[in-house]
């Protein structure tokens, strides 16, 4: 059997999950490895998050939020791009595969967007293969 | 070298004595006497009298920064701070933990400190690599001058230039030897919050088990909570029983932080921590 990905898929509300709305209305076809969770901004996001993901067997994880100026709350995606940026550090320094981890701005008109990025992040996990070093055995 | 340890340690004393006997403070956060000279105690000097009992060696490496956060705001204190500690009061000046004006700190400009347990002289290689505090209100000595200055980042070249999988193994058997006694974490001046993250049942964050998950989620979260802020005295990796060189991670942390943000950690008083600030023009390019 081909390896089929667990992929988390972090959406926020006004956006990003906006867009994969809009991306089903019209019919878009995307892979289905994406789980999304749904949270207000990407700035709600917190790190453990996305080291609790990978513990618990994610191969991949995609964050998604408004484009920067264009948050509903303001600022939350500014606050979150710094913070993320650190998180993709700490998990390269640490010996993960950079590629695991990536965050995307997608509008809610940007449906389209959204179903390439999922298409193209889903190729790419499945070229890296499983996910194991975080992964806690059981 | 212009200035002893023992010309310190009684300039220290004198500086306390006074500082108590008009009431300026009503703590002095300083060194005193442990079990043997080569492990020097903290030590909160309360009356005139107990200045006496301050002593300063080569040895006394703690972050009395540590200390300061445990006393009610609004407490005056005196604190005795040697370089990367004088940043540690900055940053915590920044997230508005103490008061400036609360605060008398007693600048030790030292070089030549040692880490009591390899008696290694401590200096880029683990810290920051300043010899000179940023932050004092009295300076005791002269400053230190003509030590070589070497960037604190040097020593992780050899670490970022390993390929990933040799680096997930290097960490792994690092953090393997955790035992979960959270040293790093009472020796951190920047690590307040109560309850910390991994003491938390709901949401339960990670296994508290000294095993391998565990450790890499309390870890990994902890340089997290620590990128931008940390700043770099050392106190975590001297503190760990089992000599996991924490140090290194939070170093290449710090330098990511600067080079993406363009901030030093606890520099001054002025700043705001990187990651409670944010600038329009920050480019995607740090996602990259």
């Amino acid at each position: 059997m081909s390896f089929e990905p667990k992929i988390l898929g972090i959406a926020c509300n006004w956006c990003t999950y906006t867009g994969a709305d809009l991306a089903g209305t019209t019919r878009l076809q995307y892979p289905q490895n994406l789980r999304v969770v749904r949270v207000m901004c990407s700035s709600r996001i917190n790190p453990s998050f996305i080291f609790r993901a990978f513990q618990l067997g994610a191969d991949g994880v995609l964050v998604g939020g408004c484009h920067p100026g264009d948050c509903h709350y303001n600022t939350g995606n500014l606050y979150a791009r710094r913070r993320l940026a650190v998180t993709k550090k700490i998990l390269e320094f640490s010996g993960m595969e950079p590629g695991r981890f990536r965050v995307e701005w997608i509008s809610a008109s940007e449906g389209n967007k959204f179903a390439e990025v999922v298409t193209e992040f889903t190729k790419q996990i499945k070229n890296l293969g499983p996910q194991t070093q975080f992964k806690i055995s059981q | 070298m212009a200035i002893s340890f023992k010309q310190i340690e009684d300039k220290l004393k004198t500086e306390a004595k006074g500082l108590l006997e008009t009431g300026k403070v009503s703590l002095v956060l300083a060194y005193g006497k442990g079990y043997d000279e080569k492990h020097p105690m903290p030590y909160v000097a309360r009356r005139p009298s107990d200045a006496d009992n301050i002593v300063f060696n080569e040895f006394c490496t703690h972050n009395m920064a540590r200390y300061m956060v445990r006393y009610p705001a609004g407490t005056k204190m005196a604190v005795a701070v040697k370089a990367a500690d004088s940043r540690a009061v900055i940053q915590l000046i920044q997230e508005e933990k103490v008061k400036r004006e609360d605060l008398v700190l007693l600048g030790i400009p030292a070089y030549g400190m040692k880490n009591p347990k390899t008696g290694e002289t401590i200096d880029s290689k683990t810290t920051c690599g300043l010899y000179n505090p940023v932050l004092y209100d009295v300076l005791l000595g002269e400053e230190v001058h003509g030590q070589p200055v070497v960037s604190p980042y040097d020593v992780l070249a050899q670490y970022e230039a390993m390929d990933k999988e040799a680096r997930f193994a290097f960490w792994k058997k690092e953090l393997d030897k955790c035992i979960r006694c959270y040293a790093c974490r009472k020796a951190c001046p920047m690590c307040y919050c109560d309850p910390c993250f991994i003491d938390q049942n709901k949401p339960k964050w990670g296994e508290k088990s000294p095993e391998s998950a565990g450790n890499l989620m309390y870890h990994l979260t902890r340089f997290h909570h620590l990128a931008g802020r940390c700043i770099d005295c050392g106190e975590c990796s001297r503190a760990c029983p089992v000599n996991i060189p924490l140090y290194l991670f939070h170093k290449k942390v710090a330098k990511d932080c600067e080079d993406m943000f363009g901030q030093a950690a606890g520099m001054s008083v002025e700043d705001k921590p990187v990651l409670v600030n944010f600038r329009v023009d920050d480019s995607d390019k740090i996602l990259e």
